[in-house]
């Protein structure tokens, strides 16, 4: 089929579109940029790249698209930052592989072009690791290679190769747990579809838009739990400094210098040619790299960065995309289900309560001490410990409000009080207004044969208790002494029924239950896996 | 007499909008290819319609520089001095748009553009007052002055039944703190410093009704009061109610969200949006 061909003025305005988008996003990227170290600086070093790259074909009216092809290589290869950084530049390098002798180019050339240059850029790095950068690249020359069969026009192969890599991205948190964990996506990943994404925007015409366009980064697949700032204060570890630097010398083998340096340092990639061989690596000590390398011959473009100082900004910036709190709230729960609840609820401090729920005032003391802020909610779970939690704002400094939660229900109903505009005094009233309306059953298993208000309990029996303190029914089976319960307890006007199941009962036998109350009762029934010990099903009543 | 312009995100209606001699820009929604301006080629309902059956999930582009030029020279025209007031920046382009719009105006009209640092009815709320004022013979320093004084008393609470159209859209801003919680809520955000920002979260539209209901009651002094829904008039018709006792209803602005506002929200909020006494 007949298309028109690309030359190399094309390929340039291409990526100087795609650079110019960039630029627009590299604080958004910087601000993602959690892997492999949480420096903070992807978006820049991707920039970076980009510049130096587009530097060397700036003055040139170069139109044979090999020759432009090859000159961003080089200034990629020469303006490399970081890791993104040099796998950018090593993409470049493949990319002019694959264009090798050609004038012109259309979208089919330019699909083989991006499957050569996936393959350089995995090629590169020692060891490479999905859900990065790599594997957008990857998706996006798979979907440039599949658009390539029906179609060889090249703004069809970009939008293809785009799209294909904006999927991509939202992806990647699915593939690397580093990510999910921090709740964001790639960022390496996400500034290789920006680029695809302004060429695409040039070859459509539209790239004058981008300079009032609002950047805009992809959205991860799922909604995951921003928490960058709050997971990765707990990471501080020195991190070294990151150090790059291009080689010229003669006869350079960079298998032989990637050996080399393989014991100085991390996330070490070594790539060029004979002639010129770009390294980065993160290492504690830059001098010994720099020395090594001397030792082979000229060094150029030297940048060394401190890691740590670029952790610090890092997660200053991580707090400023939250809302500003100065209030730390502690709580005591048992159950990796509700650590799990709690944690995605918003930032909280939770002491682990075991068994009987029950952490000394030492224990509460601690927790209250180590929290981020002065001002601190102590939600405290248990009506045998209100007290204890008393104890401790004699003993600490710091402000502190205890919100007298009797059960975890209450507890949680209270932090989803908490308001972001409101100071300490505000959340106390507001916090305790909202335990107000929280009943909570707690259902459990008799130990031993017993009487309790009169009633015959035997070993084993299902009982339930009201508010931590009225024992409400019992019965062989659970469902029987929780039905009992729910009636005794006002159910009927309930809005929402909050089904949490312990550790010894099973999802499928609460989802039952649920079933069974949903039929019987107008308010919305919802299960969670609470993973409680003792309480083979906490339920709350709002 | 001061012209005053504004940008479709204001939710403010055509009829509301003629009455008070405001200019409103739209801006674009699109499924796929397919382009509409803002309450201009799709209404409201239009939208959410459409959004059930499009298997496009829609985005939105701000207005152009050029289109601002083209309104600001037919404007001055008819006075010599313009008061543009847009969506918060932070929010879209459109600010910068604007500016760029007056920049490509050659004309001895005096243009102000301001951004609203919000969005939706708090924004309506800023252009009626400042239209107000303009009708009642402001020149443009003195309305300056008074709605850059006004924008920190322009608040707006928004129950959401999902956070995901915003989250999609990029525009969740501080109410990313919301995000990712296992239990099912209904979030009330607000705006602060021109961003989203996380409020509440109720644990039903009814709790989320009253929220905004005690809302209002917190302010002291409210000169208007503006409520909104997108999809749910009944529930609109609810809030109106229980407002009542409040803010007397011809102090109260009814709209719905529009096409563009309603893409990065969805299809079940409910707003309330006050402006406290100036």
């Amino acid at each position: 089929m007949k298309t028109d061909l690309a030359d190399g003025k094309t390929l340039k305005e291409m990526f100087a579109s795609g650079t110019a988008w960039l630029e627009k996003s590299a604080p958004d990227i910087n601000a993602i940029n959690v892997f492999p170290v949480p420096d903070g600086d992807t978006g820049t070093n991707m920039l970076l790249t980009m510049q130096f790259a587009l530097q060397e074909v700036k003055s040139s009216s170069d139109s044979h698209a090999s020759s432009v092809a090859k000159s961003l290589a080089h200034g990629a290869l020469m303006g490399a930052r970081g890791n993104s950084g040099v796998i950018l530049s090593q993409f470049f390098r493949g990319l002019a592989k694959g264009l090798e002798g050609k004038a012109n180019f259309d979208g089919a050339d330019f699909a083989r072009a991006l499957a050569g240059a996936a393959q350089t850029a995995y090629k590169g790095v020692a060891s490479p690791v999905e859900g990065t950068i790599l594997t957008v690249l990857k998706d996006a020359s798979k979907a440039a290679k599949e658009a390539a069969k029906d179609n060889h026009a090249l703004i069809a192969i970009v939008a293809a190769a785009a799209k294909s890599a904006e999927e991509s991205v939202a992806r990647t948190p699915g593939l690397l747990p580093a990510l999910r964990d921090a709740g964001v996506v790639d960022a390496g990943g996400q500034g290789l579809y920006i680029l695809l994404d302004g060429a695409l925007q040039f070859l459509k015409g539209e790239s004058h838009k981008i300079q009032y366009r609002r950047p805009r980064l992809v959205v991860a697949e799922k909604e995951l739990i921003p928490r960058a700032a709050q997971r990765l204060t707990h990471l501080e570890m020195p991190h070294g400094y990151c150090t790059n630097f291009v080689l010229e010398g003669q006869n350079l083998d960079s298998a032989r210098i990637d050996k080399g340096l393989k014991k100085r340092g991390q996330s070490l990639i070594v790539t060029g040619d004979d002639t010129l061989v770009r390294v980065h690596i993160h290492s504690f000590k830059p001098g010994e790299v720099l020395q090594y390398a001397m030792k082979l011959g000229k060094l150029h473009e030297i940048a060394i960065n401190n890691m740590d100082d670029q952790y610090a900004d890092f997660i200053k910036m991580q707090r400023e995309r939250m809302p500003q709190v100065d209030i730390a709230v502690v709580t005591v729960a048992s159950g990796e289900g509700f650590f799990e609840l709690l944690n995605s609820l918003g930032n909280i401090i939770i002491i682990p309560g075991g068994q009987t729920m029950n952490p000394s005032v030492h224990e509460l003391l601690q927790a209250v001490e180590s929290a981020p802020s002065d001002n601190i909610i102590l939600l405290p779970n248990n009506k045998n410990i209100v007290s204890a939690a008393g104890q401790v704002r004699s003993l600490t400094t710091k402000k502190l409000k205890v919100i007298p939660t009797r059960n975890i229900p209450q507890g949680i109903a209270a932090f989803l009080a908490f308001g972001y505009d409101l100071n300490l005094e505000q959340n106390a009233r507001a916090m305790e207004k909202a335990i107000g309306r929280v009943k909570a059953i707690e259902v459990t298993r008799a130990i031993r044969t017993t009487r309790l208000d009169g009633l015959e309990i035997k070993k084993g029996q299902f009982i339930a208790i009201l508010n931590d303190e009225d024992f409400i029914s019992r019965a062989d089976k659970a469902e029987e002494a929780i039905f009992e319960a729910l009636g005794k307890a006002g159910a009927d006007k309930a809005a929402i029924i909050t089904i949490y199941y312990g550790m010894e009962t099973k999802g499928a036998e609460a989802q039952q239950m649920a079933k069974g109350i949903r039929d019987q009762y107008n308010a919305e029934v919802e299960v969670i896996q609470g993973g409680q010990p003792h309480y083979h099903y906490v339920i709350s009543l709002e | 007499m001061v012209k005053v312009v504004t940008d479709s995100c204001s939710d403010i209606t055509p009829q509301l909008a003629r009455e008070l001699g405001i200019t409103v820009v739209p801006l674009y929604v699109q499924f796929g290819s397919e382009t509409y301006r803002d309450n201009v080629d799709l209404s409201t309902e239009e939208f959410y319609q459409k959004l059930k059956t499009s298997n496009v999930h829609p985005t939105t582009a701000t207005a152009s520089p050029a289109h601002f030029a083209q309104i600001f020279t037919e404007l001055a025209e008819e006075t010599t001095e313009i008061m543009a007031i847009t969506l918060s920046e932070k929010f879209s382009a459109i600010y910068a748009a604007a500016l760029q719009g007056k920049a490509m105006v050659k004309t001895d009209c005096r243009i102000e553009v301001i951004d609203s640092r919000a969005g939706a009815g708090a924004q309506m709320l800023l252009v009626i007052a400042a239209a107000k004022m303009a009708q009642s013979g402001a020149n443009l320093d003195q309305l300056t002055d008074r709605i850059k004084r006004a924008i920190p008393k322009a608040h707006i609470r928004m129950a959401f039944d999902t956070l995901e159209y915003l989250r999609r859209g990029g525009r969740v801003g501080k109410a990313q703190a919301f995000l990712g919680g296992l239990l099912k809520v209904n979030p009330v955000l607000g705006i602060k410093d021109g961003e989203a920002f996380p409020i509440a979260r109720c644990r039903n539209r009814a709790q989320a009704v009253d929220f905004l209901v005690d809302s209002v009651r917190g302010f002291a002094r409210i000169e208007a009061v503006a409520i909104e829904d997108a999809t749910t008039p009944e529930d609109l018709e609810l809030l109106a109610q229980r407002l009542k006792d409040v803010v007397p209803a011809e102090r109260t602005y009814r709209s719905k969200v529009s096409p563009v506002v309603g893409a990065h929200v969805g299809p079940h909020v409910l707003a309330v949006s006050i402006l406290e006494a100036l």
